[in-house]
């Protein structure tokens, strides 16, 4: 397990796309938070970062897509399950590796943006929230990486996780509160604990990770089973 | 081959592209479903007394505020219809890539180009032609007479801003070759938290960008910042000189750069 572990973080490590992406995700975090802090004024830096957010989710997402289905684009996967015969070992290797690097790329993040916003607006906010949204980021991406996986190809699955983050919530927000239920409106309990009519940060959390469990349930039940 | 065979190839690779079946689907679907949704909504909301939670009660704006899905749909169409030339085939095929056989038949590249915004344009504007009556017909069944003013111009509209938002995609799927870049910067652009809104805020420059120029073709009053957007001509016009602008480099790109 260790060693599959270690495999799939040497194949997400020289990924010249993951590594641009989470790199790409830290400077976009710096410089919105940066434009938020200096254009709003008398702004929090805690409220700064957490207002970029949701733009931010396109980082994990893309990560997740990405370390998936550049699997499926080539022969990888076929190369990846010859090397780890056992799609369960595989399975929990991928997803491990997966989360310590979105788990990173989403703490540098947050962390990138508020000494950014610090440094701009200053504030005196308990920083709290910011690990909040860290989290929440994280779990947006492992919800991308189990639609990859479920669909194994880039497209879709980049066109289905982004439009379900970013265009529908506001559409569905402006006409129904119950667009809470949606995976990015109820993880933002996770860090906006006191906006009005959203759930309670545990409902939200459980929420979310029930999203993760249905999608993840289906897409591990497919790679167990599928032909690769 | 002559001009019209190219734009019929063109049209028929366009057509079978299984992204395009899902781009026309979340163009039509999307918005006759969130028109249903606001529609229920308009209907309900002064009968439940709660008209202070919505922010329209024109049936109208039920139609219009879902237009940014069909835009959603524009870019999906726009850039699969070049990303699907570069996509690199299984390595049990072969692992060609289609724009080489593309090249071989149509080698005058220019022509090539002109066909396929053509094709997008047409795509695009059939999808409008069903999503947007569809969705009117929706509205107009579950809350009531839609009124006529202005509705012709802002369907218009909206799919104008379809079309170019899509030509725009297909351009900038030129310059990047492949369909991830141009996917997440548009798509994410589309949303209610785009980059140009979030500039609008610090310059009022940034109306003169591609989306927020064209939105007073379609967008009410109630969209946000639409009391300092470019009006309607005006922010047309605009749009389409980004376009024009965006498919002359594109087209520069690709008659210079190896295939």
């Amino acid at each position: 397990m260790g060693g599959a572990v270690a495999a799939e973080l040497v194949k997400i490590w020289t990924l010249p796309a993951a590594a641009a992406t989470a790199l790409g995700t830290a400077l976009a975090a710096a410089l919105l938070t940066g434009v938020v802090a200096a254009s709003a004024d008398g702004i929090d830096a805690v409220a700064a970062v957490l207002a970029v957010v949701p733009p931010l989710q396109v980082g994990p997402v893309l990560l997740g897509v990405l370390i998936v289905a550049s699997e499926y684009s080539g022969t990888q996967a076929r190369t990846t399950l010859t090397a780890v015969p056992d799609r369960t070992v595989a399975l929990v290797g991928k997803t491990t590796a997966f989360l310590v690097a979105v788990t990173a790329t989403s703490a540098a993040s947050c962390a990138a943006g508020l000494v950014v916003a610090r440094v701009v607006a200053g504030g005196t906010a308990s920083p709290s929230p910011v690990a909040g949204a860290a989290a929440h980021l994280a779990l947006i991406g492992l919800l991308a990486f189990a639609l990859a996986l479920l669909l194994r190809a880039l497209v879709p699955a980049l066109v289905g996780a982004l439009g379900t983050l970013l265009v529908v919530p506001p559409m569905l927000a402006s006409v129904t509160e119950h667009a809470r239920w949606l995976p990015d409106r109820a993880g933002s309990a996770l860090y906006l604990p006191d906006s009005a009519a959203v759930l309670a940060p545990g409902v939200g959390l459980l929420v979310l990770v029930g999203w993760i469990t249905v999608v993840g349930g289906a897409a591990a039940w497919a790679f167990l089973l599928r032909d690769a | 081959m002559k001009a019209t065979d190219t734009v019929l190839a063109e049209l028929r690779k366009s057509a079978t592209l299984p992204a395009t079946a899902v781009a026309a689907g979340i163009a039509v679907l999307g918005c006759a479903g969130i028109a249903l949704l606001n529609a229920v909504h308009v209907r309900d909301a002064p009968a439940a007394g709660r008209a202070d939670l919505v922010g329209y009660t024109a049936p109208a704006e039920a139609v219009f505020s879902a237009a940014p899905l069909g835009a959603v749909g524009a870019v999906v169409l726009g850039v699969t219809a070049v990303s699907s030339e570069y996509a690199i085939n299984s390595p049990g095929a072969g692992g060609g890539r289609q724009v080489l056989a593309t090249l071989t038949a149509i080698p005058r590249r220019p022509e090539l180009l002109v066909a396929k915004a053509l094709v997008v344009a047409l795509l695009v504007a059939a999808t409008a032609a069903v999503a947007l009556p569809v969705s009117l017909a929706i509205v107009h069944a579950v809350a009531g007479p839609v009124a006529a003013d202005g509705l012709l111009a802002r369907s218009v509209g909206a799919g104008i801003y379809w079309m170019l938002t899509a030509l725009m995609a297909m351009a900038v799927t030129v310059f990047a070759r492949g369909g991830v870049l141009p996917l997440i910067v548009l798509i994410t652009n589309s949303s209610l938290v785009s980059v140009s809104v979030l500039l609008a805020k610090v310059t009022p420059l940034a109306f003169w960008l591609p989306d927020l120029a064209g939105m007073r073709l379609f967008a009410g009053d109630l969209v946000v910042g639409a009391d300092r957007a470019l009006d309607a001509p005006t922010g047309g016009l605009v749009m389409a000189a980004w376009t024009a602008a965006l498919l002359a480099a594109a087209a520069a790109v690709l008659v210079r750069r190896d295939a």
